[in-house]
């Protein structure tokens, strides 16, 4: 029989549940509220059949640019051939996750704010770039013994392997 | 021993996936609570009210409940313990009870938000179905009935809540299939057996069966009945004023006992490992010289 390339096709273990966390989803899922423009990562629940994106989706994050009854509209970038598309699917809720990946930018930007704020009212200027790790600092070896090595002359009688 | 086979291996035990706290504890209907809290993601961070009945062996929470991630808020409470305030001190499980408890409920969310004056609901409290009209400047107040794990049969006390809330003014989706005196071959609701019911008549009834058939049954069943000087004639006076009382003040009070500063603890304290061992010698000494009066004992004999 030949292949079959359907819609869920090997997906057995990429969508099946996790161990021992199979039945009712939790209610967080549901309380979620999204806002377009937020960033959300997709994740397909196996244990809810509506609204499932196709597989090449699991994984990856987008942006949101619709929201409807039930469903977000996420928008993602897909390479078809020699060029990136970017996509627009609707997934229904339970497939999503609110993304992290601009936490840390946020994060940065208030902490940039307050010290910006705060050196403002000192009258310094301050550099709030991020500054990437530079080479580690010389240091002397401490307490090393020289030990000085010298090759032997080879020697064909006692290098020979496999007996003799 | 018998040689039995274990029935429940550590394998079992390894892979047992544990149902939901709530769901084990027996209290909440999980697949009822995902279809009732969902909310429609283009309303955003509208809240969805519930409106949550349930019934102890001697007293009724009615509540209007909203989700939240962090805990489900509740908006307003109303009890049936605290119709003794508004004159009803007996029988505060029963239909009637139940509806005071919802009109109270009502009454007391409309004053909270001050809708009270628009939406007075149905004063005169007949049996047969009301629903709220939307008046001018605002919508009705939503909420959605909550009954829990109770099995919805025609003539519960919960459709008796439901029905105190409607009449109080608020605006939940229903039906009037489940209230008492919804007769199933004429597919409609009996009012005036449905008021019945509003104010105890199906208690009034069964006093004078009792009086008439076994008086001494009749004094120890009613006796707090009694005691009150309330008889089957004057129920329906009785349900009437409370309903006016409410109306006049639904406003929580606050209770003026003050929370105990320490919490009271409900399960015993865990022994240090030290506390553990101190205890243990303590008990190997204790057997130590009740085995050793044994055997004095037994020498003596």
């Amino acid at each position: 029989m030949p292949a079959g390339h359907g819609v869920r096709s090997r997906t057995r273990d990429l969508f099946a549940r996790p161990f021992r966390k199979k039945g009712y989803i939790p209610l967080t899922t549901y309380l979620r509220t999204y806002k377009i423009g937020d960033f959300v990562d997709i994740k397909v629940n196996g244990a809810v059949h509506k609204g499932m994106p196709h597989k090449f989706y699991h994984g990856r994050t987008g942006k949101v640019w619709n929201v409807t009854k039930r469903a977000i509209g996420v928008e993602v970038n897909k390479q078809v051939g020699n060029r990136i598309i970017r996509k627009r699917i609707h997934v229904r809720v339970e497939h999503v996750l609110p993304s992290r990946c601009t936490e840390e930018f946020r994060e940065r930007k208030k902490k940039n704010d307050q010290l910006k704020a705060e050196a403002k009212s000192r009258g310094e200027k301050i550099s709030t770039k991020r500054q990437p790790e530079g080479p580690k600092p010389g240091f002397m070896v401490e307490g090393a013994t020289l030990e000085t090595v010298t090759p032997i002359p080879y020697d064909v009688v006692n290098d020979l392997k496999g007996g003799y | 021993m018998v040689f039995v086979k274990a029935q429940k291996t550590k394998a079992y035990f390894k892979r047992f996936q544990v149902k939901f706290k709530r769901r084990r504890q027996g209290k909440t209907d999980y697949r009822a609570r995902i279809r009732l809290i969902n909310q429609d993601k283009n309303k955003y961070n509208t809240p969805k009210y519930r409106f949550v009945v349930r019934f102890t062996n001697k007293d009724i929470h009615a509540q209007i409940v909203s989700a939240s991630i962090v805990g489900d808020v509740v908006l307003a409470a109303a009890y049936a313990h605290e119709l003794p305030r508004y004159g009803l001190e007996v029988g505060l499980t029963n239909y009637a009870a139940a509806y005071c408890t919802g009109l109270l409920l009502a009454r007391r969310v409309l004053k909270m938000l001050e809708m009270d004056e628009e939406y007075e609901g149905n004063v005169e409290a007949t049996g047969e179905d009301f629903s709220v009209e939307p008046a001018e400047s605002r919508r009705p107040f939503r909420a959605l009935l909550d009954v829990g794990l109770v099995r919805t049969t025609t003539g519960n006390r919960v459709f008796g809540a439901l029905k105190g809330a409607l009449d109080g003014g608020l605006d939940i989706p229903h039906s009037d299939k489940r209230f008492a005196g919804f007769k199933k071959d004429g597919k409609q609701l009996d009012a005036e057996f449905h008021r019945e019911y509003i104010f105890g008549g199906h208690i009034a009834s069964y006093m004078r069966t009792l009086m008439d058939d076994e008086p001494e049954k009749y004094q120890t069943h009613f006796s707090e009945y009694i005691k009150r000087g309330i008889e089957a004639d004057n129920m329906e006076e009785l349900y009437k004023k409370v309903h006016a009382a409410i109306r006049a003040d639904p406003t929580a009070v606050k209770s003026t006992k003050e929370p105990p500063k320490a919490h009271k603890r409900y399960n015993l304290k865990k022994l240090t490992y030290d506390e553990r061992k101190a205890r243990l010698v303590e008990r190997l000494n204790a057997l130590n010289s009740t085995a050793d009066d044994d055997e004095d004992e037994e020498d003596d004999d």
